[in-house]
């Protein structure tokens, strides 16, 4: 342990950030665009466009 | 009480004429000196006896300049030595010569030790009074010593070609000796074999700047080129330790992960089983109704089970504080197709599928859901149910972290071999081919 | 150690024998080298002018090996085809005798054996010949012939004018050291370790212009 003083601090750090992160629930997961909607869409789910609307449409299967 | 006729309290160093020119000779070495080397015309001179002559003639080469000068004081290992002789010495491997300089350290009381210096990396070598033992090492022969085992390195035969100084034995151009190197860096345990005797001795090496400072020496010391046999590798013999640590860094982590799992609430939040029927004109959209999301920020997952069946459907998803109106969007697709044929089963994707939100703070959330079937291929209801729950760890962040902390002990062990081979390139072996090397 | 005085036959100068089991010692004035019976002093011969030599020790010198304080109080000096080297006699405090090598300053403590193997003779001893000598393994590291230069202080038998004398030493794998001494029938072992000049605690050695 002594002869590597660095890689025992970058592990230290490395694993505390991934405590960090598991506790805070972060994932590797693409989840995002977050952005203020307006009380509206409550009432009128359609009128909403989320950023991600533009799905891929699965050309393929069987 | 002693004659001082035949052995005074105080040894006065000695001085002579050259023989051969009449210049002076100084003798550092007091009486040990058996050859010197007249500073003046280059003749190496017998002072073995008290009628000094001429052992050899002048060298007909260019004189050289050691880099360590003659009479140059130090200490090495808190010991103080005079630089009193310098030689030159010379083998062939492959058909090309290759030359050291050996520098002689003296010191009245504890004797004699050697300097080495090849391509700028230097060594300090003392005779050692004993034979150590033999034993096979890995199909080359080895000895062990101090509890260490040396490799051998190097077979040579290394004949004197330049002199400088004195010596205590009748050094002289063209002598010649077997030389055996063992190494176990940063040490080598030699054996110089003539007609007359095997000599075994201990070396350990020495940066030129080791050297610079132990003799105070101006300017910079050549600089080491290549990797010499037994020069330290800066990676450490200690690359095991590096995996070690990286051992106990993946127990720590899973011991993490470990209370994670444990812990984790994996609390159900929301639950709810749909129907969509195929055939809507407009992608219905609707929202769920409000639910909470308690404890401290943390992933949010929501898995979306269908009874879908060689079909794909489409969901659009959004969660979205009530509050604040922070809306996180993601999709998520599910396809699942299967069949017989040839009389095997065969099956693609799955009914089901998940996503796991990150840092969700806690609060009153609802979803927006946009599901969009197949049309082409979906002739039946799809019935299915969205489960919300709260806090599971990620196994994709303990397996970036593992590969993050993968990454110091690959590259040292990349380096490490490859120095290793470096090292190995120069000896009477060919290259190691595995990373591997003494550890 | 009893210090007896007794008178140089030669030149009348004091003579002291500093330790008991002296059988011959030089006069350091006249150079005689006088042998000691229970009865008297006797002249033998004369020590010519002993070689210059570099060896930091001297008659006098004080040291010790393995905790035990000795005192050099003679020595012989041989010199052979490569150089020369120093065998002093030593005694300690509990009056046994011993040798100091000094080759080239590198030092070997040795003492008699008598129980040691019968040695081969010496046409038969080689380089690498290998032995079992008390559980440890010697090899035989060199021969060398070497001829008598000189004698100075008390030594524990009578030693003077020989011819040449072979020697075989040999060595272990842990610094033990040996030497079959052919210059008599049967020969003499001498067995012992090589020891650093840290170890030995050399006191009251000469000193070397130029030097500490």
């Amino acid at each position: 342990m002594r002869s590597h003083p660095v890689f025992l601090l970058y592990g230290i750090v490395v694993i505390g950030l991934l405590a960090f992160a598991q506790y805070r629930g972060f994932t590797m997961s693409r989840v995002n665009e977050q952005k203020v909607v307006p009380k509206t869409v409550r009432d009128n789910p359609g009128a909403y466009r989320s950023h991600y609307g533009f799905y891929p449409r699965y050309i393929g299967g069987k | 009480m002693s004659s001082s006729a035949v052995s005074p309290p105080v040894v006065k160093a000695k001085a002579l004429y050259c023989p051969h020119c009449g210049g002076p000779v100084q003798l550092r070495g007091f009486a040990h000196t058996l050859s010197a080397v007249c500073p003046q015309c280059g003749s190496i001179l017998d002072t073995s006896t008290p009628l000094v002559h001429v052992l050899q003639e002048a060298q007909a080469r260019e004189r050289i300049e050691p880099k360590v000068p003659l009479g140059s004081r130090g200490k090495l290992d808190n010991v103080e030595y005079e630089v009193i002789g310098f030689q030159t010495r010379t083998i062939v491997v492959d058909g090309q010569p290759y030359s050291w300089d050996e520098y002689l350290l003296f010191n009245p009381y504890r004797g004699f030790a050697y300097l080495s210096e090849y391509q700028g990396h230097w060594n300090v070598i003392h005779t050692l009074p004993l034979i150590p033992d033999m034993v096979p090492r890995a199909g080359k022969n080895a000895v062990r010593l101090e509890g260490r085992t040396f490799i051998h390195f190097q077979r040579s035969v290394a004949e004197t070609t330049y002199v400088l100084g004195e010596f205590p034995w009748r050094a002289h151009v063209g002598e010649t000796a077997q030389v055996d190197d063992f190494v176990s860096p940063p040490l080598v345990v030699s054996a110089e074999t003539t007609e007359e005797e095997v000599v075994w001795s201990r070396g350990e090496y020495r940066s030129g700047a080791d050297i610079w400072k132990a003799f105070g020496l101006h300017g910079s010391p050549p600089r080491a080129v290549g990797v010499y046999e037994n020069q330290p590798s800066p990676y450490g013999g200690n690359i095991g330790s590096l995996w070690r640590m990286y051992l106990a860094f993946l127990v720590v982590m899973a011991a993490l992960m470990f209370g994670f799992v444990v812990t984790a609430e994996y609390k159900p939040v929301f639950h709810q089983e749909y129907v969509l029927s195929p055939g809507a004109k407009v992608a219905p959209s609707f929202v769920t109704p409000v639910f909470d999301v308690t404890g401290h920020t943390s992933s949010v997952r929501i898995d979306i089970r269908t009874d879908l069946e060689n079909s794909w459907a489409y969901f659009g998803l959004s969660l979205i504080n009530d509050r604040t109106g922070q809306a996180f969007d993601f999709g998520r697709e599910v396809s699942y197709y299967h069949g017989r044929e040839d009389g095997e089963d065969w099956s693609e994707g799955s009914p089901r599928d998940s996503a796991t939100v990150p840092a969700v703070p806690p609060g009153r959330y609802y979803l927006r859901i946009e599901p969009e079937l197949n049309e082409k291929q979906t002739f039946s209801d799809m019935r299915y149910e969205i489960d919300v729950r709260r806090g599971l760890p990620s196994w994709g962040l303990f397996a970036l972290a593992a590969g993050l902390l993968l990454i110091p002990p690959i590259i040292g062990t990349i380096r490490r071999g490859s120095f290793e081979a470096a090292r190995w390139r120069e000896s009477d072996y060919a290259p190691s081919i595995t990373l591997g090397g003494s550890d | 150690m009893s210090q007896p005085v007794a008178n140089c036959p030669q030149c009348g100068a004091p003579v002291q024998f500093r330790w008991s089991g002296s059988v011959q010692t030089v006069c350091d004035f006249c150079h005689s080298i006088l042998v000691r019976t229970d009865v008297d002093v006797t002249k033998v011969g004369t020590v010519a002018d002993l070689p210059p030599d570099a060896s930091p020790l001297q008659i006098g010198s004080e040291g010790q090996f393995e905790g035990k304080p000795f005192t050099v109080i003679g020595r012989i000096i041989y010199e052979y085809e490569f150089g020369g080297w120093n065998e002093w006699h030593i005694v300690f405090s509990d009056s046994t005798s011993g040798w100091l090598a000094d080759a080239q300053l590198e030092y070997d403590v040795s003492f008699a054996k008598t129980d040691g193997p019968q040695p081969p003779p010496a046409d038969q001893v080689y380089r690498g010949h290998a032995f079992d000598i008390d559980g440890r393994r010697y090899e035989v590291t060199s021969i060398t012939k070497a001829h008598y230069k000189g004698v100075q202080g008390e030594l524990p038998f009578q030693y003077w004018d020989k011819e040449d004398v072979l020697f075989a030493d040999l060595r272990t794998n842990d610094g033990r050291f040996g030497t079959i001494d052919y210059s008599e029938n049967p020969p003499l072992l001498f067995f012992g370790r090589a020891a650093t000049f840290d170890e030995l605690r050399l006191k009251n050695l000469r000193e070397f212009e130029g030097w500490r």
